[in-house]
């Protein structure tokens, strides 16, 4: 007989510790919590070869931002990624001063130290955008920009560079009536540009227009602005 | 505590922490996913639990906060009285019937009244009377002062009995 009667407190809770059914944890709880929370034993050698290779990490990336950027050795080649970026820049921003030839010409020349005797201002093919100056590799100079019925942004760049060594290997002959051409056809970050000298000047001629079928009518364009155009150095 | 001795000594709690699991959660695989969170959080926090202090009460303590977080505030809308336990007629979670797929068959009146009871009610009965916890540990665990533990399982062992005089009717 109980101690307690049937109802009390001290009987229900002795039911409950005697009556109610414990449940004991699975194999596989059990194995899964050893196994994957006490810690294993680490080889001793592998927290100095750890630590190492994080030292030569963090060395690496130190010293990786002291390298100098890559540029071309190349002097020509190096004044067509300047002259890229410049067309890229026009590209993406547009000009910073466009003005409308030539009622800013005397202001472009005091500024960028190129006269203009002739200047093409577009066709039917080549619709004139505007042009400004420039400060190229350290040389002053005139940037023009032309777009022609597709969409393709020109970009015309004339510095002040006596005696540019245009790569013969890399010259194309452009014949149209009694005029020929030898310019030098360069390629940089997906641009092409005409580059060929014009008396003391370095002239450029910059466009997206890679492929085979773009390049002819490149030529086209080359020639256009070539024959209607007549750079001088002002001073 | 090292690492290695605090990780041994929780494991000694295992099957206790694990039958409060099935308790509360009345499925096997949540109460594996319970049991086996609630390790996870005692191993990343050891660094908080103050030797001397009761393990057994901080893992239980740990296992419940989880419950309520996961397993049980999702499906709480109810406002609860003054003493955080709802009133009789709220329906509660813990009250549906246990429809769950996987959840494990009351065999006795005893556990299914058991069941029955809101878990604030249940967890009390489970840590005062079928783990012999401490009132004071019992307090740490529900967060809530010694006097609001007792007046818990009171009213829990009313309900309690409550419960199994409907059976007994039945």
């Amino acid at each position: 007989m109980s101690a307690h009667p049937p109802d009390s407190d001290e009987a229900l809770a002795g039911r409950l510790r005697t009556e109610l059914p414990r449940y004991a944890a699975p194999a596989h709880v059990r194995v899964a919590l050893v196994e994957g929370t006490l810690p294993r034993a680490r080889p001793a050698w592998l927290a100095p070869v750890l630590a190492s290779a994080a030292t030569v990490l963090v060395l690496g990336l130190v010293f990786l931002s002291l390298v100098p950027r890559i540029v071309p050795a190349d002097p020509v080649e190096r004044l067509v990624r300047s002259v890229v970026a410049e067309h890229t820049r026009a590209l993406m921003w547009g000009a910073r001063h466009p003005e409308v030839v030539p009622t800013a010409l005397p202001w472009l020349t005091q500024e960028s130290g190129i006269g203009l005797r002739r200047v093409f201002v577009g066709d039917d093919r080549l619709g004139f955008v505007g042009a400004e100056p420039v400060y190229l590799e350290g040389h002053r100079g005139i940037a023009l920009h032309y777009r022609d019925g597709d969409g393709h942004l020109l970009t015309y760049i004339v510095l002040p560079i006596a005696g540019l060594p245009v790569p013969d290997r890399r010259r194309v002959q452009i014949e149209q009536g009694t005029n020929r051409w030898r310019p030098a056809l360069m390629h940089d970050s997906g641009f092409s540009a005409w580059v060929w000298r014009q008396g003391d000047l370095a002239c450029f001629l910059v466009s997206d227009m890679v492929s085979e079928v773009d390049v002819e009518r490149f030529k086209d364009y080359f020639v256009r602005v070539r024959v209607s155009t007549d750079p001088v150095p002002a001073y | 505590m090292a690492s290695d001795d605090f990780h041994r000594a929780a494991l000694e709690h295992l099957d206790a922490l694990y039958n409060f699991a099935m308790y509360l959660t009345r499925n096997p695989p949540e109460a594996d996913d319970l049991v086996q969170e609630t390790y996870l959080r005692a191993f990343r926090f050891s660094h908080r639990f103050q030797p001397g202090t009761h393990l057994r009460a901080w893992l239980f303590q740990i296992l419940r906060n989880t419950f309520l977080t996961f397993y049980r505030l999702r499906e709480r809308e109810s406002a609860l009285a003054e003493d955080g336990v709802p009133t009789w007629d709220v329906p509660m979670f813990h009250d549906a019937p246990e429809e769950s797929s996987g959840a494990v068959e009351a065999h006795t009146d005893l556990e299914r009244a058991l069941r029955r009871l809101p878990e604030e009610f249940r967890t009390v009965l489970l840590l005062a009377e079928v783990e012999g916890m401490a009132l004071e540990d019992v307090a740490r665990v529900l967060a809530c002062p010694v006097g609001t533990v007792k007046s818990r399982i009171f009213r829990a062992k009313e309900r309690l009995r409550g419960l199994l005089r409907d059976y007994t009717k039945e």
